[in-house]
């Protein structure tokens, strides 16, 4: 029964009342393929997934599943396996009945469910506790054996709604580790909604950026860091985000705070601009823009700035061993291949 | 005890805090001893003792037609009424009215809050109109089904029944019928009870629950049998508790309607309990009776409390 699972979302709208929840919303992803919903809370991220999975219709537009309009299909149909925000286990099953239920469903023979039962509990490190009710669970072995029911059937499509929020740093690393192996191996499609713009980075092969409804752009996690549609994904994309400073654009030239720095980005005319500086990607030079150091947060390895330039703030990347003192004023640079230019008024990308 | 002995077993330095804990929980435990010490004299005064008197008057013969035969007569009663028929009758009558009327009651009263569940407008009209028979008294009841629903040609029933081809019925005249009609009646009054208390259940159940069994791939009699049902069992069986206790006393509504009748048809134990005592005025045997009906209303709820329990 798995088979593809190549997904086609055409012109999706989603109202709640007059509130549009989804505004038109298009997207592909293709077959084998682990694609990440990323996108700040309210964004639309679960709508999306609800749609697909179709616990919810659309108000307008078409899903598509493997080039078949599913758009009407009910979810039972739709084969389908999905990981809940809130879990949604069978209170009154124990995990191990929990993990079993869909394998119930599809009527495999008992000799078989009890082993991949335990296979399932076991790559997802619950294995030890198969005989408990959710209730006697922590909220991350909650959300473990929700993502072993999930796993257990091998479905064509697999959803995961913000699976790893309620882990630990380190069981977090691990499963999200696990995931992704475990995606490769079985080679399903994968849809992954999160709002850590870190775990859409190490696992998606592409991402769709949603804000306020709308996915603002689509695309490898590298292209979408290295050119941000739009002054939000900008803002939003990054630890820390891009710094988006006011400018004016002359000639090949922006000019922040009095200082000109050479870019690369050209639009045709003198006009104010919104510059974005990642804050990696800035140097202390001789010569720069003029900065204090307002505050210095060692994250060890390295350290982030916040630097006050004449009024505005930005903050910087230095690597260990290189660190001014706080209340020192420095003077910074940027490559000109390094310099964003957005439109303030429209802002996207220019 | 337990405490003490902590305490003295337990770290020494912990020992000023458990002391003062315990007697903190000693002067708590008093107050609320004389808190709960008003009721607990009204209870007993109200239900334990005139239950200790039913269980001695039981032990007498107490005829007030014939009071020159009065006296102690110890299990007299007891011995008299194992081989009464007329008990015996009653007694099956009484587990047939509960068992249909409270089987009834959960089937339909979940069968309802499933509907309404699902109804997007008119959940609340519903519920309102659903509580009304609950809050009429039993014995009135009884009046409007005697005289609307049951008269003869005139009566909505026996209008409908009519109508349906199958001609006027004698619906409290006829032995069947009449156990059927005081069964309907019941049903009528106390499955709005059921439906109430099995709709907030069903409403507190949780909703995402039911999209992952849909994306499981569960029907929806799977979804009613593999999680609806194991989620509202103990609804359930509360319910059936609850409505077993009353089904067995009955009173009112069977009595405005038939009175027992005809013949004894619809008498159940209660009814014969109270016409023994209070229509013969053979008292000591009517309080047997009625020992007998504690007797088997305890049986019951034993067994329906520790059904609860059982997985
Ligand atoms: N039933 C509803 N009625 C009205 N508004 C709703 C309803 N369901 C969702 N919304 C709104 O739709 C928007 C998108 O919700 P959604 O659950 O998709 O957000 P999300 O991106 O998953 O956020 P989070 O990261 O917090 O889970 C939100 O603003 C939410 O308030
Ligand atoms: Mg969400």
């Amino acid at each position: 029964m798995s088979g593809q699972g190549q997904v086609s979302f055409r012109n999706i709208v989603k109202l709640h009342g007059q509130f549009a929840a989804l505004k038109n919303v298009n997207f592909d992803i293709k077959p084998g393929e682990f694609f990440a919903l990323l996108g700040p809370s309210g964004s639309g991220k679960s709508t999306t997934l609800r749609i697909l999975a179709g616990l919810d219709a659309p108000t307008t537009g078409r899903v598509m599943i493997d080039d078949k309009d599913v758009t009407s299909t009910d979810a039972r149909d739709r084969d389908i396996a999905m990981v809940f925000q809130s879990y949604a286990l069978y209170p009154h099953m124990t995990v191990a009945e929990n993990i079993a239920f869909p394998l119930e469903m599809a009527k495999l023979p008992k000799s078989e469910i009890a082993p991949a039962v335990k296979d399932a509990a076991r790559k997802v490190k619950i294995d030890h506790l198969l005989d408990r009710k959710p209730g006697q669970l922590s909220g991350g072995q909650q959300q473990r054996c929700a993502l072993a029911r999930a796993i257990v059937r091998k479905a064509r499509l697999f959803l995961l709604d913000e699976p790893l929020s309620n882990l630990d740093a380190k069981l977090r690393l691990e499963t999200r580790a696990e995931l992704k192996k475990l995606q490769r191996s079985l080679g399903v499609t994968a849809v992954y909604v999160t709002h850590d713009q870190e775990e859409a980075m190490t696992l998606a092969d592409r991402m769709a950026v949603f804000m306020s409804g709308e996915i603002q752009q689509v695309g490898t996690p590298a292209e979408v860091f290295a050119r941000p549609n739009s002054i939000d994904i900008a803002g939003f994309i990054g630890n820390p985000p891009m710094n988006l400073v006011p400018a004016r654009y002359v000639d090949g030239d922006v000019i922040i705070a009095g200082h000109r720095l050479k870019t690369t980005a050209t639009t045709a005319v003198e006009r104010d601009v919104v510059v974005g500086l990642r804050p990696g990607a800035l140097r202390m030079t001789e010569g720069g823009l003029g900065a204090r150091v307002d505050l210095i947060e060692d994250l060890g390895d390295t350290a982030v700035l916040d630097l006050d330039c004449a009024g505005t703030m930005i903050r910087m990347r230095v690597a260990d061993g290189n660190i001014p003192g706080e209340g020192d004023t420095i003077s910074i640079t940027a490559r000109p291949q390094d310099i964003h230019l957005f439109d303030p008024a429209t802002r996207m990308r220019l | 005890m337990a405490t003490t002995a902590v305490t003295s077993a337990g770290i020494a330095s912990e020992a000023p805090r458990s002391d003062f804990g315990r007697i903190l929980a000693q002067r708590e435990r008093r107050f609320a001893a004389a808190l709960l010490a008003p009721a607990f004299l009204a209870l007993l005064a109200t239900t334990t003792f005139p239950l200790l008197f039913l269980v001695y008057t039981s032990a007498f013969r107490m005829d007030l037609a014939m009071p020159f035969t009065n006296g102690f007569v110890g299990f007299e009663n007891y011995q008299v009424l194992l081989s009464d028929d007329r008990f015996w009758t009653s007694l099956l009558v009484s587990l047939v009215y509960t068992g249909s009327t409270v089987a009834l009651q959960v089937i339909i009263g979940l069968a309802l809050a499933l509907l309404v569940m699902d109804m997007k407008r008119g959940q609340g009209w519903f519920r309102v109109i659903a509580i009304l028979p609950v809050v009429l008294s039993p014995a009135v009841v009884g009046m409007i089904w005697r005289t609307f629903m049951l008269a003869p040609e005139f009566g909505i029933v026996d209008f409908l029944a009519i109508n349906a081809g199958l001609g006027s019925k004698n619906w409290l005249g006829d032995p069947t019928l009449a156990m059927v009609s005081v069964i309907a009646i019941h049903t009528w009054q106390w499955t709005p009870f059921a439906f109430m208390v099995l709709l907030a259940s069903l409403a507190s159940l949780p909703e995402d629950i039911y999209e992952a069994a849909r994306l499981d791939r569960a029907s929806a009699w799977q979804r009613f049998r593999r999680i609806t049902l194991p989620l509202l069992r103990p609804a359930i069986v509360m319910v059936i508790i609850m409505r077993t206790m009353v089904a067995l006393t009955a009173f009112a509504a069977i009595f405005t309607v038939t009175a027992g009748g005809p013949g004894t048809a619809t008498e159940i134990l209660n009814l014969y309990a109270y016409r023994k005592s209070f229509t013969e005025l053979s008292i000591g045997y009517g309080s047997a009776l009625a020992v007998a009906l504690l007797i088997v209303t305890i049986i019951i709820s034993g067994i329906l409390f520790a059904m609860r329990r059982a997985k």
